[in-house]
């Protein structure tokens, strides 16, 4: 039995200005499959995960989720349908806890009422590394904790897919994989997961799949190792030897 | 013996600028909409008041039942027609908007109502009061004002920090596009904020128009005591409101006490030397970033 399409983008284009975003671009993704992207800045890697998570609308082409248009549907109603988001940059609700940030997720995104909330938050923070500082305001967390309870929130949502936007940019080599393993550990419940991410090192050791994208098109999709030793690829990012701003860390 | 009686009136005149500023401090911290018609708006409801209920003082009560609920209805659709398409278009457009809904409202008012000066007929209430001693009166009424704020911003805090809905009001406040991006619908959270605002404005607006005579344009110098209040507080903290509030009302009293043209002219000092010295206002807002 085939697994069942989950994500797809249908000959997607987006330019902002003269600035082409994304040009002419498909994509699928199976359900419970992970999926690494990188490119360098610039190549339309948050833009894309935009037009799936709602903040932005493509310019044409369509995106599907579970065989449904999203075309019309809103971030919110994206959310619930199990889209789960994080931000490149956290944004925590700096206001409210840690439990607090989690909850709202739970009750809107994940739809859950009283107990059912309380218990999924509970269950996400532990996951998550995030127990021992579910009363403290979120305001006053490091990065590396703003960067778990962004991954606490999305998954309290209840996603199927878990779009993770350089979740591990800035950390340390330890809390590196420390991530990689909360988030591995996400995937093996079924929870698809893209990842946009230039610690390419943390992505192979999570992701089964890799796209490259550069101007807004893929230029390579397969396994890992594969993409990153095609011409094309090896150009863009290591054709002047080493990683330039944005390049990837090897 | 003075200037006890001014403390206590002062902080019964608090009471009352404490609830008009709640309404102000609720859309302008959740929403981002600074109401320019928010005294307007309060006036609104006294004459809304007036105009449902022949004035008796049993139906003056009434009012307080009727009229806060409608306005709450009214605010919900003013913020997903109006206030939403200004603030999509810019903050700014707001202040137009809302400067331009004053304007409305007021001449609306003189059209309807005439110059003249409205109250309520709340009977006896509005002369009944206890004596401490031979200073000090405390009247009924402003002290059902002052414990009403009390009351409001209390249910009001309570409802912020532990509701399913209280929680979606504080995270839309904090980032909109995040908590949209947990699943709340922020445009419905952002009218009931929206409505909230506007059910304690009518209410600030019917003790307004208990307590003293209202006119058309009496909603200028409520949104100015409003934005005090609010400033004095700290903008976005409800308890800091109700503290902004009872100096302001201190600040006019003890004023009026030196020399009774000082009064308002002491509040306004206030403000300002809060503005200057402690921008934040005392109870600087609970975010931390």
């Amino acid at each position: 039995m085939p697994v069942p399409i989950l994500l797809e983008l249908d000959r997607v284009s987006k330019r902002f200005g003269q600035v082409v975003i994304a040009d002419d671009l498909s994509l699928t993704l199976e359900a419970g499959s992970t999926l690494g992207v990188v490119g360098p800045n610039g190549a339309g890697k948050s833009t894309l995960f935009g037009m799936v998570s709602g903040d932005v609308a493509p310019g044409s082409g369509e995106v599907r989720f579970a065989g449904r248009s999203l075309h019309r549907v809103d971030a919110a109603a994206r959310c619930r349908l199990g889209i789960g988001r994080t931000y490149q940059v956290p944004r925590p609700f700096v206001g409210m806890t840690v439990f607090e940030n989690t909850l709202v997720a739970a009750q809107q995104g994940g739809r859950l009422h009283r107990q059912a909330a309380t218990d999924r938050v509970l269950d996400v923070l532990s996951e998550t590394g995030l127990l021992a500082s579910a009363n403290t305001p979120a305001g006053r967390l490091g990065l590396l904790a703003r960067k778990r309870l962004e991954v606490a929130r999305a998954l309290a949502t209840g996603p199927k897919l878990l779009l993770l936007d350089e979740v591990a940019g800035g950390l340390t080599e330890p809390e590196v994989v420390e991530l990689v393993g909360i988030i591995r550990a996400v995937n093996a419940r079924g929870v698809a997961v893209v990842w946009i991410e230039h610690v390419v090192r943390a992505l192979l050791s999570t992701v089964d799949r890799l796209i490259c994208l550069a101007g807004g098109a893929v230029i390579g999709d397969g396994r890992p190792e594969d993409v990153l030793a095609l011409p094309q690829v090896r150009q863009i990012y290591l054709g002047s030897a080493g990683s330039g701003p944005g390049g990837p860390e090897l | 013996m003075n200037w006890v009686n001014a403390v206590v009136q002062g902080l019964l005149l608090g009471g009352l600028f404490a609830l008009f500023a709640c309404g102000l401090s609720l859309l302008f911290g959740v929403v981002g909409v600074i109401n320019l018609a928010h005294g307007d708006f309060a006036v609104l409801g006294a004459y809304v008041a007036v105009l449902l209920l022949p004035s008796t003082a049993t139906n003056a009560l009434w009012a307080l039942l009727f009229v806060p609920p409608l306005f709450g209805f009214f605010g919900y659709l003013l913020q997903r027609t109006l206030l939403q398409r200004s603030l999509e278009i810019s903050p700014l457009t707001t202040l137009l908007v809302t400067f331009g809904l004053s304007v409305v409202v007021q001449n609306g008012l003189l059209e309807a109502f005439s110059a003249d000066s409205h109250s309520f007929n709340v009977g006896s209430l509005v002369t009944s009061s206890f004596k401490v001693d031979e200073q000090l009166q405390v009247s009924y009424l402003r002290l059902g004002v002052l414990l009403v704020a009390i009351a409001v911003l209390s249910v009001l805090s309570l409802f912020l920090a532990r509701s399913r809905t209280g929680i979606q009001i504080r995270a839309v406040a904090d980032d909109r596009e995040a908590a949209q991006m947990s699943g709340v619908n922020t445009r419905h959270i952002v009218g009931v904020a929206a409505a909230i605002a506007f059910a304690t404005v009518a209410l600030a607006g019917l003790a307004y128009g208990m307590t003293a005579q209202f006119a058309p344009y009496s909603g200028s110098a409520l949104l100015l005591f409003a934005f005090e209040a609010v400033v004095i507080g700290g903008i976005g903290s409800l308890w800091g409101t109700l503290g902004g509030g009872l100096i302001l009302g201190l600040a006019q009293s003890i004023g009026f006490q030196i020399d009774p043209s000082l009064g308002v002219l002491a509040g306004h000092l206030v403000f300002l030397g809060v503005l200057a010295f402690r921008p934040t206002g005392l109870v600087p807002a609970r975010a931390a970033a």
